[in-house]
């Protein structure tokens, strides 16, 4: 329940930064997919049921921030958890590099799926194109916070559990 | 078959939620996702954080762009430097004080011009997206903003509100590639529609090569998508390139808004006619 509560405060802070503070970043209007993050994190550390659902509405809520239709972000989040939750065996998270890699490759998973979702459901004309720029520069930012971000997590889930411990 | 269940929970429930994803993307393509209780819920948490938070960001912006301001001050000795800091920060009240008041009457006399039942909102948040150009405003079904409703400044036009809770709206800007205005070049009334795109910014669709398109023509709404009320500023022509094969023209347009420096618009029906002059 601890947990929950972090994973749902994290949510928001990462909602209401992507939504104002980071578009005052020079990369605007490529903003730092922090929920992608966050998802990440979630597939690699806590596998379970609720943080499946937990990505699944992590892409909601930018879905209902930001996309007009409603379901792309949730489809590629809860595609990114699933496929960081089925390689999560075979990495190994020794160094920040390695947890930049792994954001890296989410962030392209997502894109892609974001690209074929979009073009399957939502005809936009010429929706393709400049796409793959978008995804890349997108990657990027996200595989160079990713570290941050996790260091906070892991910090922030201490206090939790040290907070936890000397109330019992 | 239970201990399949129970060792595959995690991939199940991904799978799941994979699923539910996609039956959501139908239901909203076909238009169909009317009332989301999860989305208005949402909202309703995250509207007054955002607004706290765009409050924030709007004060660094400020912060940001008077810095030259205040560090011509520095060759100042310490005491006179603290007053003039001090001195500096009240007339930075002001300034924005007046910005706002001018800004506000600016909206104010543009409201005249418009069709009544214009609605004042301000912008409380961006998109979290990079992909989807989007934002929200602090207006909603209860102060009678409705889905479809144009959203526009005295510069000219924002983007159209296309969904509503009842406290805040979301608001597609017209450099979204899902985006599209029916416009008219201001000086030949050549008609053509204004859309976002990922890699040239904003474009001028669907221009014949024969039409006569220049840099600086001024594309007006032309008031036939019944959205926009005839006649309000969407951009100008900045430029125009003709390929050696195609039916049409290529025009880069710059928006008459630039969103990232609004922060109040106004809200019109469609069905309100053309602007008053």
């Amino acid at each position: 329940m601890r947990l929950f509560l972090l994973f749902f405060v994290a949510g928001i802070v990462v909602l209401l930064l992507q939504t104002t503070l980071l578009h005052l970043l020079p990369t605007n209007p490529v903003v730092p997919d922090l929920t992608l993050v966050l998802c990440v994190y979630l597939g690699l550390y806590h596998p379970s049921v609720g943080a499946a659902l937990g990505a699944f509405l992590l892409g909601y809520s930018v879905d209902v921030v930001s996309s007009r239709i409603i379901g792309l972000n949730a489809f590629a989040m809860s595609l990114v958890f699933l496929a960081v939750y089925l390689s999560s065996r075979a990495i190994w998270l020794q160094n920040p590099l390695v947890t930049s890699l792994v954001v890296l490759f989410a962030a392209l998973i997502k894109g892609a799926a974001l690209v074929l979702v979009s073009a399957f459901f939502v005809s936009i004309e010429g929706f393709w194109i400049g796409a793959g720029w978008y995804i890349i520069r997108e990657a990027l930012l996200a595989a160079l916070l990713a570290p941050l971000v996790f260091a906070l997590l892991r910090r922030g889930e201490n206090y939790v559990n040290r907070f936890h411990a000397a109330a019992q | 078959m239970l201990a399949f269940l129970r060792k595959n929970q995690v991939a199940l429930s991904a799978c799941f939620c994979l699923l539910l994803s996609i039956y959501i993307l139908i239901a909203a393509a076909r238009g169909q996702l009317k009332n989301e209780p999860l989305g208005a819920l949402l909202m309703w948490i995250l509207r007054p954080l955002q607004a706290v938070s765009q409050g924030a960001v709007n004060w660094i912006a400020d912060f940001g762009e008077n810095y030259d301001t205040l560090s011509g001050f520095r060759i100042e000795n310490e005491r006179l430097r603290r007053r003039i800091q001090n001195l500096e920060v009240e007339r930075q009240k002001l300034l924005e004080a007046e910005a706002t008041n001018r800004q506000l009457k600016q909206l104010l006399d543009f409201r005249n011009h418009l069709p009544a039942g214009a609605i004042t909102a301000s912008i409380i948040a961006n998109s979290a997206a990079s992909w989807f150009q989007s934002c929200q405003i602090d207006k909603g079904s209860s102060d009678g903003v409705r889905k479809g409703m144009a959203v526009v400044t005295p510069l000219g036009v924002v983007g159209q509100v296309v969904a509503v809770t009842p406290r805040a709206a979301k608001v597609l800007l017209l450099t979204d590639p899902n985006s599209g205005i029916d416009v008219l070049v201001q000086r030949t009334r050549s008609r053509g529609i204004v859309s976002g795109s990922l890699e040239n910014g904003t474009v001028l669709k669907y221009m014949k090569r024969s039409e006569d398109v220049q840099e600086g023509d001024r594309l007006i709404t032309s008031g036939m998508d019944g959205v926009f009320p005839k006649g309000l500023l969407v951009g100008t022509v900045i430029k125009v390139r003709k390929q050696h094969l195609g039916l049409f023209q290529f025009v880069e347009v710059l928006p008459a808004v630039q969103t990232a420096r609004t922060e109040n618009v106004l809200v019109v029906a469609a069905d309100s006619g053309a602007v008053k002059n």
